[in-house]
């Protein structure tokens, strides 16, 4: 079987890829596919703690990825660079996650044969 | 005139482009992913700095709460609808999307 990397390059909320990303992750988990997930860029916003988008009347984001472990995703892989360059660490994450320099992240999306963008 | 930013500072370059043309003294509001330059720390903090040295800057609150955004630049206003609806009834608005 293929194993699919997942990349989330852009912040939630102000788009639906976000939350199509992670309903894809959710279904690749559900079918048992082997599936890695790597947040760069504006993505590493999807993780962060302390989302309430109520009075957007949407459901907060973040708090779902921990969940994502019970259908078997367990690879998570955040760009340390990007972390850095929007004054974050890993402390201010929703759940604990690989931190990998640009050769990491680089690696891990080798090892797989379909990349799907987000 | 209100230039209204609604895209991150970090993969997008709207508030650098707003703050090109906007004359001093006018407006910027962060909306939805606009807000996010509104963080401390980020390196897109240099660029807030310099909107405020020339401009009120707003961010409005629902926008920041729904991402999780508590550590802002100080100086930044935090509006909540009340206050985008009165910016944009004394402002002429420029939606720099």
């Amino acid at each position: 079987m293929k194993k699919v990397a997942i990349v989330m390059r852009k912040a939630p909320y102000g788009s639906v890829y976000s939350a199509e990303g992670y309903r894809s992750i959710m279904g690749l988990g559900v079918f048992e596919m082997d599936v890695a997930v790597a947040f760069v860029d504006d993505g590493v916003y999807v993780l962060l703690k302390g989302q309430n988008p109520a009075k957007l009347d949407m459901k907060p984001l973040g708090d779902g990825f921990p969940m994502l472990s019970d259908f078997d995703v367990k690879q998570f892989y955040v760009h340390a660079e990007s972390l850095a360059e929007r004054g974050l660490t890993a402390d201010d994450l929703v759940m604990g996650v690989e931190v990998l320099d640009s050769a990491g992240i680089s690696a891990a999306l080798a090892g797989c044969d379909v990349v799907l963008p987000f | 005139m209100l230039f209204m930013i609604n895209k991150t500072p970090t993969q997008y370059g709207n508030l650098a482009s707003a703050l090109r043309i906007a004359a001093k003294g006018q407006p910027i509001l962060l909306y939805e992913d606009g807000v996010y330059a509104a963080m401390s720390g980020a390196q897109s903090e240099a660029l807030l700095q310099a909107a405020l040295a020339d401009h009120p800057v707003y961010a409005l609150e629902a926008d920041l709460e729904a991402r999780g955004l508590t550590r802002l630049v100080p100086g930044v206003q935090v509006i909540g609808y009340d206050g985008f609806v009165e910016l944009v009834e004394q402002h002429n608005v420029a939606p720099w999307i």
